[in-house]
């Protein structure tokens, strides 16, 4: 175990070669790019034993590619962004159909036209149908905790999904931050070597892809099972992994929510912003404020989501991206989530932060003070806040 | 290295029993059952979306080996994956072969294609060509020779031709690659299985690509699928060549080609081909041939 500065690629990179994977399909695209040239020289220095790195033609390749080395039984990792997230699209849906535990980190980045290096949820967001599981972290050390968790979440027979951890480009991907590194021994008693039975083996034909006809929805169907069944498996995984690492993570990340009239709901590296401010509001106004991060995006942890914020008033679902005509992503899930509350808080939308425009703590407490006019007009709110 | 020297030569074991969904006389199944005489049943094929995905059909499947299909434009890539998945588990003598259409290959895979035939990863490539989307019921590709009808290219008043444009020379792109690329028929399995015997013995990338006369879209009597595939050959718009270290080798040299009107009389697709249509087509494959001509045993790529 050593205490070290990395950025969030390179946590990332410090995750895929701690959990020893067989193969590295890559592609650049920044901001992504650092973590696969990290990679990229360990291997060259012989640090990556019994893994191939592999460099492909596109992203679409770099899946297909994941695909294929998945479905012989090895472990796999990769890493993207943004446009080359999207190009990956299709395949997603086959990894994921297929039942093979891939994981890969995504760095956030806005997408175009017009074009943006800058982070927002767009891309991460917009594979949220594909049946992977998907994690967001909002710290580099978070980063790597949850490569490690999501391996062992993946491969576990009740589950066999792939997923992906997501990390916002720039603020964390370029971003030194203090984080423990784990031993290579911790990890092997964490994570022991990936043996599936499902996939193409010597002396053991397998049929990987075919055509349906009536059985489609059977397919599907199990799809859906698995990937709620690992919401029961995260809890075991996180259990063990505080057991032997000694840090505790739960499906939701809840920040002073025990007597919090009002609730921010955040993704990502702005939850920290967001947490600063909370401290100040508390400390100097005696707002009772709190935060609920999402940090399991799919399966979608409905139960923790509705427990803690049961006793909310008014909530605000701070939302690093946007769906065109609609609004923030994330709000709608939300609202739904809450519906069933015996008492339901009044639940505004803000659409924050795209292209990486940055989330202050000044803009926190002001969502903050619109949630406490919102409260007392009685009336949600929808609204833009970098407009 | 296995070698045949006649029809009776090849293994009897078949990996690919029936019960299939191809239309009968389906020149690209008998191609892939040939192919898994001399692969054997530690194989894995990796498919591209087209007429053979439909060979496995849940549950049920009428081959004896492996088989991966992730979608159209990505057989190589997964191909290739799967090769380093196997070499990095220690699985080095498994066969990872890509058996893919003219679309998947020429067109929407070209560029997965050609990134891992750069790489020289240890696959064998098929292309059935059966000059066409066939799969989605016979639009245009750009592996559909001039002068047939398709879908996408219809014969009609403002174009009696049907398609204009000139097929992709693809064996020549391939062997521009450095790899081993090579022309195979249905007529000529020995040469085939040769083929596929060398690429299989290969430590690199191979490319072969089996001409698959297709009785639906070529529209034809569905016995004809052996004498069509021979003709093809006859009449030089199939010349059996390969290309290796950029150097050309002529499988087969005829002193003269039979004119190209065999080729077509028997299929429907051209039944309505302009007489200056076919004579443009003539003057295509004789150039091509010539071409074959000056360069056989010659730096050619
Ligand atoms: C991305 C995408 N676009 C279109 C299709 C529809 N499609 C399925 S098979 C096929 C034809 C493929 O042609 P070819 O590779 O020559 O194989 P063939 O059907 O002739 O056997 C097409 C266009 C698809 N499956 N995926
Ligand atoms: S359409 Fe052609 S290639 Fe497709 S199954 Fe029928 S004969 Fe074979
Ligand atoms: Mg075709």
């Amino acid at each position: 175990m050593k205490q070290t500065l990395v950025t969030g690629n390179e946590a990332a990179a410090w995750g895929a070669r701690l959990v020893r994977p067989n193969y590295i399909p890559t592609f650049p695209i920044t901001p992504q790019t650092e973590c696969i040239e990290t990679l990229a020289r360990w291997s060259a220095d012989g640090e990556l034993p019994g893994t191939y790195f592999d460099r492909m033609e596109s992203e679409h390749s770099v899946m297909s590619a994941a695909v294929g080395a998945a479905a012989v039984g090895a472990r796999v990792f990769t890493a993207s962004s943004s446009q080359g997230l999207l190009l990956m699209h299709e395949v997603l849906y086959i990894a994921a159909g297929m039942r093979l535990p891939i994981v890969m980190a995504t760095i956030s980045r806005g997408l175009s036209a017009p074009v943006t290096l800058w982070s927002d949820h767009n891309d991460f967001l917009d594979q949220r149908d594909s049946g992977w599981l998907m994690f967001h972290a909002e710290n580099n050390q978070e980063v790597l905790d949850m490569m490690l968790q999501a391996y062992r979440i993946a491969e576990d027979p009740r589950v066999l999904l792939p997923a992906m951890v997501n990390m916002d480009g720039y603020v964390l991907s370029f971003t030194d931050e203090p984080i423990t590194i784990p031993s290579p021994e911790m990890v092997e008693e964490f994570l022991p070597e990936y043996n599936p039975d499902h996939t193409i083996a010597k002396g053991r034909p397998v049929t990987v892809g075919p055509p349906v006809l009536d059985e489609y929805t059977i397919f599907r169907a199990q799809n859906h099972v698995a990937a709620r069944n690992a919401l029961e498996v995260m809890e075991e995984v996180m259990d063990d992994f505080d057991r032997i690492f000694d840090r505790r993570y739960h499906l939701v990340d809840e920040f002073m929510l025990d007597d919090a009239e009002l609730v921010l709901v955040t993704q990502g590296s702005m939850s920290t912003t967001a947490k600063a401010a909370i401290m100040e509001m508390r400390e100097e106004e005696g707002i009772k404020v709190g935060l609920l991060r999402l940090r399991v995006i799919r399966p979608w942890p409905a139960k923790a989501i509705a427990e803690a914020l049961k006793g909310a008033k008014a909530v605000a679902v701070i939302d690093r991206n946007l769906a065109p005509g609609r609004g923030g992503i994330m709000f709608p899930e939300i609202v739904e989530t809450l519906y069933h509350l015996d008492r339901r808080p009044l639940v505004s939308s803000f659409v924050v932060g795209l292209g990486g425009n940055p989330q202050t703590e000044h803009k926190v407490k002001e969502i903050t003070r619109k949630l406490i006019d919102d409260l007392e007009t009685g009336r949600p709110r929808v609204e833009w806040n970098d407009l | 290295m296995q070698q045949f020297k006649t029809l009776k030569d090849l293994p009897e074991q078949d990996y690919f029993t029936g019960g299939s969904s191809a239309c009968a006389g389906c020149g690209p199944s008998m191609g892939l059952k040939l192919a898994l005489k001399v692969l054997g049943p530690e194989t894995i094929i990796v498919n591209a979306s087209g007429c053979m995905t439909l060979l496995p059909l849940y549950p049920n499947t009428p081959l004896k080996a492996s088989w991966i299909h992730n979608a159209i434009e990505n057989a190589s890539s997964t191909a290739a994956g799967a090769r380093h998945g196997l070499d990095m588990l220690g699985n080095k003598d498994m066969n990872v072969v890509v058996y893919a259409g003219d679309g998947a290959t020429y067109d929407i895979g070209l560029a997965s294609l050609s990134a891992v035939a750069a790489k020289n990863e240890r696959i064998i490539y098929i292309c059935y060509n059966n000059q066409s989307f066939g799969n989605t019921g016979f639009q245009w590709s750009t592996a559909t020779p001039y002068g047939s009808e398709t879908k996408t290219t219809p014969r009609g008043k403002n174009n009696p031709t049907g398609t204009t444009a000139v097929n992709k020379d693809m064996v020549k792109i391939m062997g521009a690659h450095r790899v081993y690329a090579a022309t195979a028929s249905l007529a000529y399995p020995v040469d085939f299985l040769n083929k596929l015997s060398r690429a299989k013995e290969r430590d690199g990338f191979s490319y072969i690509e089996l001409l698959g006369a297709c009785t639906a879209g070529w529209n034809y009597d569905p016995r004809l699928t052996i004498r069509i595939s021979k003709l093809a050959v006859r009449c030089g718009m199939w010349p059996m060549y390969e290309i290796e270290n950029g150097i050309l080798t002529l499988n087969k040299d005829f002193s003269e080609l039979k004119p190209i009107d065999e080729f077509l009389k028997l299929q429907g697709r051209y039944r309505a081909l302009p007489q200056d249509g076919v004579d443009r087509l003539q003057v295509l494959i004789n150039e091509h041939w010539a071409e074959l001509k000056e360069y056989n045993g010659q730096r050619y790529v």
